[in-house]
């Protein structure tokens, strides 16, 4: 058990003080502006997309400018949803997470401030040389070798933080998320190092290929899946208000996840110059997946069973619910699509595509905005900015995404059923245009949704309500706000 | 209730998160599920380690 900090703010409210240097857990400070920048980056990347899908129409849309060119304005998109907005959010969160979970401040406080501004710099720079044409031809490892550097810099001393903290932490038990969390900076900090260091210099030919593979699989798998699932699981009970369905399920969830995604990555391989026994280790790996997410799944419901009313009034709620939904959905159709048959149909169409955004930005993305919700009205001691702007950003999200994920989906089925039926690939390519209209539109509705919600969660901090409080609390003191 | 009943139905709880979880159980149709993956992993990767042409 842990003791509670009795430091207290001279109006007990929102203070832009470091609450650990005045005694407390956590710098909610550093978390509202990891907050701040991790919505920015979860508009601006997004935009990006919407721009780079509306040049499979319209192709010389913005005009024939070299740095604004789909070949480097789509791996910025990429870089910068899963470093940009998902992983700003996430390690902002993991300030806030880690330190709850273990009863003692982060290891080494002062370095947070030169790790956000240290990142975010890094992101800026990653970019700008991106649009420059710098990239080391790596998909999501696609950073040029200056800023990989301080990027795996701040990795490492984010994972030494995590770690060191949980050494010396006094509650005795590790909560599933702590042990998601530490096993993604581990994992991470290898990979990225692994793909940015070692791969683009390194291992020509297929072997290359092959361990793109896992290195692209690892950053979703090793990284975006548990740090998220460590986020959802972390404010799943909050949310709910309820306890975590199971433990035991948590244990099973995490095990099988360590064990068997490792393999998956030769999966985008099959039927290629990989040794056959390499690909069957991949598909079955894939399809055991089904394991640890049917897992979650049963976990997360099993939470909300007997909690439903707290989920019309909590955003988090409503963001982990949603999101576990299409964990479900995309994470099914991610282990079917490694079937040698199905890869027959799907392979070189937007069916993948649709599966990567189901997963990236349909579980881990929302997962992680459902974190937002909720650490940053009671970070800032205020009330959600709008309910109104709240609801928008809800529904245009879950409107936008699912007419986008269905789309894709579809149109990738419908493209791979052409290829076989032997149609020309150019001529199917041009079957797919109002596909590609309906993908835009419902992306462009998906980031006016962020838009609006982002927007809300930087008023909140700035002119939110401010929420009524004791005469004197804890340093650590978290109100209780409505709708988050 | 039995014992086995009133464990999973044991709660934890985190502080200062606040977060309790319970023991809690792996239900029926989770356990035949892990039992057929297991299952079919065998099989498949038995039958498909090589091609066959």
């Amino acid at each position: 058990m842990s003791t509670v900090a009795t430091t207290v703010f001279d109006d007990g409210r929102a203070s832009p003080t470091s609450a650990t240097a005045a005694g407390g857990l956590f710098d909610r400070d550093l978390i509202l502006k990891f907050m701040a920048a991790g919505a920015f980056w979860l508009v601006f990347a997004p935009t990006v997309g919407a721009i780079v899908a509306i040049k499979f129409n319209y192709y010389d849309f913005l005009g024939h400018v070299s740095w604004l060119s789909w070949g480097r304005l789509r791996p910025v998109h990429v870089m910068g949803v899963v470093f940009g907005g998902f992983s700003t959010t996430v390690i902002g969160l993991t300030y806030f997470i880690v330190p709850r979970l273990c009863g003692v401040p982060m290891y080494k406080p002062q370095w947070g401030y030169s790790i956000f501004w240290g990142w975010n710099i890094a992101l800026v720079a990653g970019f700008v040389s991106l649009m420059l044409g710098y990239n080391s031809g790596i998909e999501a490892g696609e950073f040029p070798l200056w800023v990989s550097i301080p990027v795996e810099i701040v990795l490492c001393m984010v994972a030494i933080q995590v770690l060191v903290t949980i050494k010396r932490r006094t509650e005795p038990r590790l909560y599933v998320s702590l042990w998601y969390m530490a096993a993604a900076y581990i994992w991470t900090a290898l990979n990225y190092a692994f793909g940015h260091f070692i791969l683009p210099y390194s291992m020509p030919g297929v072997n290359n290929a092959a361990m793109h593979g896992l290195y692209i699989h690892y950053v979703v798998g090793l990284w975006i899946t548990p740090i998220g699932l460590a986020v959802a699981y972390y404010f799943l009970p909050l949310a709910a208000k309820r306890p975590l369905y199971s433990h035991k399920l948590s244990l099973v969830g995490f095990w099988a996840l360590a064990f068997f995604y490792p393999f998956v990555g030769t999966h985008h391989y099959i039927y290629s110059p990989i040794p056959y026994w390499t690909q069957t280790i991949a598909i079955v790996a894939s399809m055991m997946l089904i394991i640890p997410v049917w897992t979650v799944v049963q976990n997360f419901y099993g939470t909300f069973v007997g909690g439903w009313k707290n989920f019309q009034e909590s955003y988090a709620a409503k963001f982990i619910v949603i999101g576990a939904l299409y964990y479900l959905l995309g994470c099914f159709q991610g282990s079917t699509e490694a079937l040698r048959e199905m890869q027959r149909l799907t392979h070189f169409t937007d069916f993948v595509i649709g599966h990567s955004h189901l997963t990236v930005f349909g579980t881990f993305v929302i997962w992680a905005t459902a974190g937002m919700y909720w650490v940053t009205p009671r970070l800032a001691r205020r009330e959600l900015y709008s309910k109104g702007l709240a609801q928008w950003h809800y529904w245009l999200t879950v409107a936008g995404f699912s007419v986008m994920a269905g789309d894709l989906t579809l149109q990738g089925m419908m493209q791979g059923t052409m290829l076989q039926a032997g149609t020309d690939f150019v001529e199917s390519m041009v079957a797919m245009k109002p596909y590609w209209i309906i993908r835009s539109l419902a992306g462009i509705v998906m980031d006016v949704g962020a838009a609006l919600g982002f927007w809300n969660l930087y008023m909140t901090i700035r002119h939110g309500k401010l929420i009524e409080m004791p005469a004197a609390v804890p340093v650590d003191y978290l109100p209780e706000p409505k709708w988050s | 209730m039995s014992d086995q009943e009133d464990h999973s139905e044991a709660t934890n709880r985190y502080d200062p998160s606040g977060i309790e979880e319970r023991h809690g159980i792996i239900p029926t149709w989770l356990g035949i599920v892990y039992a057929a993956m297991l299952v079919w992993m065998v099989w498949y990767t038995i039958v498909f380690w090589s091609d066959k042409g």
